[in-house]
């Protein structure tokens, strides 16, 4: 078995790691997308959104405690069997790689069109891919304990963001309350738990199997869903009541224009750096979880004994990948909105059910193959 | 050209970091997963350094799920 076996994180380096995780990029694209679906009601579609990611921890939280001891992907091999659980998995570590690029290449469109204009974006991929390689290299604990650290900086900063704004609210922004139909309101709320909190069932690779008291991980999940949920409706809400439902949709980054905004007495201005660095933590980690899903899922197809020595070549792909996947923004905008879903659905909602089916017919056949024994020794 | 050449400076760096290790503790599966993802990586930087193009996964993606996505689109709109 693998030699960092006895990897573990404590409960509430995990919280921290779910609630960064969650928020991750969901504050950068969300707040545009869901504004330009549902209108001045996109918070009402990310409240609505929060109430579903709960039951969906609910769900991974079911999958998890099928083998309390087994990562997601020797559960999928144990469960459907060899050569499918190895091709579900497979597909998972595609994703996890795929969408780990995804990240990258928005933190480096981030900075070429807002903060360094003429810096290539291969030279920001490579410097951020470093340290997400970096830290994937030292493993789980190393991530959990830069988050546990992080995460002070990440709420004194939000709470900077959110007091300063905080006199430019103005509530006719956000009337009239309930315009927007039912049906752009489901839609709103599917996009938002497709960033928010279908990607979360990467965590079944951490939870339970690193957590030294597992038995309490699944309240961690639950509160670090939940904090994360409050602060991206803070934002949108923020977001919608600052700059209004029109300019929100219009912007690719409505949290940073909404920072850029903050004005104290003609004094306090032009800080919406603070925002980016508030991306930079929570990016830096989901990306770092993805990719290390993808590593160690790969070690693990593969049976093995160390993950660390693919972190650098695959660290490669990844950078590659980032700078093909998307040739211009509009493409990947058009994914966000149309492909995403479908994509991440299949492993965060599919997948879980599937695994859930099969754990409960395997039951089955255990008991009535159990019942059969005992008539025949009757 | 020269991205090509920094590319494979990389790739040296990483086998110099990498391999002694790996060749020491005689890891045999480790040793031939690393080389074929190197492959894989210095193949896929090397065609980015020559601007060849390279197929998108993202673009496989999008023709998989695409029907599911109008269906989506559909019902929701």
């Amino acid at each position: 078995m693998p030699a960092d076996e006895n990897v573990n994180i404590s409960v509430r380096q995990f919280t921290i790691l779910v609630f960064l995780y969650s928020v991750g990029t969901t504050i950068l694209v969300i707040p545009s997308i869901l504004a330009e679906v549902a209108k001045q009601d996109a918070w009402i579609a990310a409240v609505l959104g929060v109430g579903l990611a709960l039951l969906l921890v609910r769900l991974y939280s079911a999958v998890g405690n099928l083998f309390p001891g087994l990562t997601l992907i020797e559960t999928n091999e144990q469960l459907l069997g060899k050569w499918c659980g190895k091709a579900a998995s497979l597909l998972l570590v595609f994703f996890a790689l795929i969408t780990a690029s995804e990240l990258l290449y928005f933190m480096g469109t981030f900075m070429t069109t807002q903060i360094m204009p003429e810096t290539p974006i291969q030279a920001i991929n490579i410097l951020f891919a470093l340290v997400v390689i970096m830290g994937v290299r030292l493993g789980l604990e190393v991530l959990a304990r830069s988050a546990e650290l992080l995460f002070p900086c990440f709420v004194a900063l939000f709470l900077g963001l959110i007091l300063y704004i905080s006199p430019q609210i103005e509530i006719r922004n956000i009337q009239p309350v309930f315009e927007t139909g039912i049906k752009p309101l489901i839609h709103a709320t599917l996009l938002f738990i497709s960033v928010f909190s279908l990607p979360a069932v990467l965590f079944l690779m951490v939870f339970p199997v690193s957590i030294n008291e597992p038995q309490k991980a699944q309240k961690a999940f639950y509160i670090g869903t939940l904090l994360a949920g409050i602060v991206l409706i803070l934002v949108i809400a923020s977001s919608i009541l600052v700059l209004g439902a029109d300019t929100t949709s219009r912007q690719m980054y409505p949290s940073y224009v909404l920072a850029k905004k903050i004005n104290i007495g003609n004094f306090l201005q032009h800080i919406e750096v603070i925002v980016a660095i508030m991306w930079f933590i929570t990016i830096y980690l989901k990306m770092a979880i993805y990719f290390y899903v993808a590593v160690k899922g790969l070690a693990l197809i593969l049976h093995l004994k160390e993950y660390r020595p693919l972190v650098m070549p695959m660290g490669l792909i990844l950078v590659a990948f980032s700078l093909i996947i998307h040739p211009n923004i509009v493409h990947s905008n058009v994914y966000n909105k149309e492909s995403w879903l479908p994509f991440v659905s299949t492993f965060g909602f599919a997948l879980p059910l599937l695994l859930l089916a099969a754990a409960s017919f395997q039951k089955k056949q255990k008991v009535t193959s159990s019942d059969q024994c005992s008539q025949g020794s009757e | 050209m020269l991205a090509s050449i920094g590319i494979l400076l990389i790739v040296f760096v990483i086998i110099s970091i990498e391999v002694p290790a790996l060749v020491k503790n005689g890891t045999k599966q480790e040793l031939r997963v690393f080389w074929v993802l190197l492959a894989i990586g210095t193949s896929l930087g090397i065609a980015l350094g020559f601007k060849i193009h390279i197929p998108n996964p993202l673009d496989w993606i999008a023709a998989v799920y695409k029907p599911v996505s109008s269906l989506i689109s559909s019902l929701l709109q």
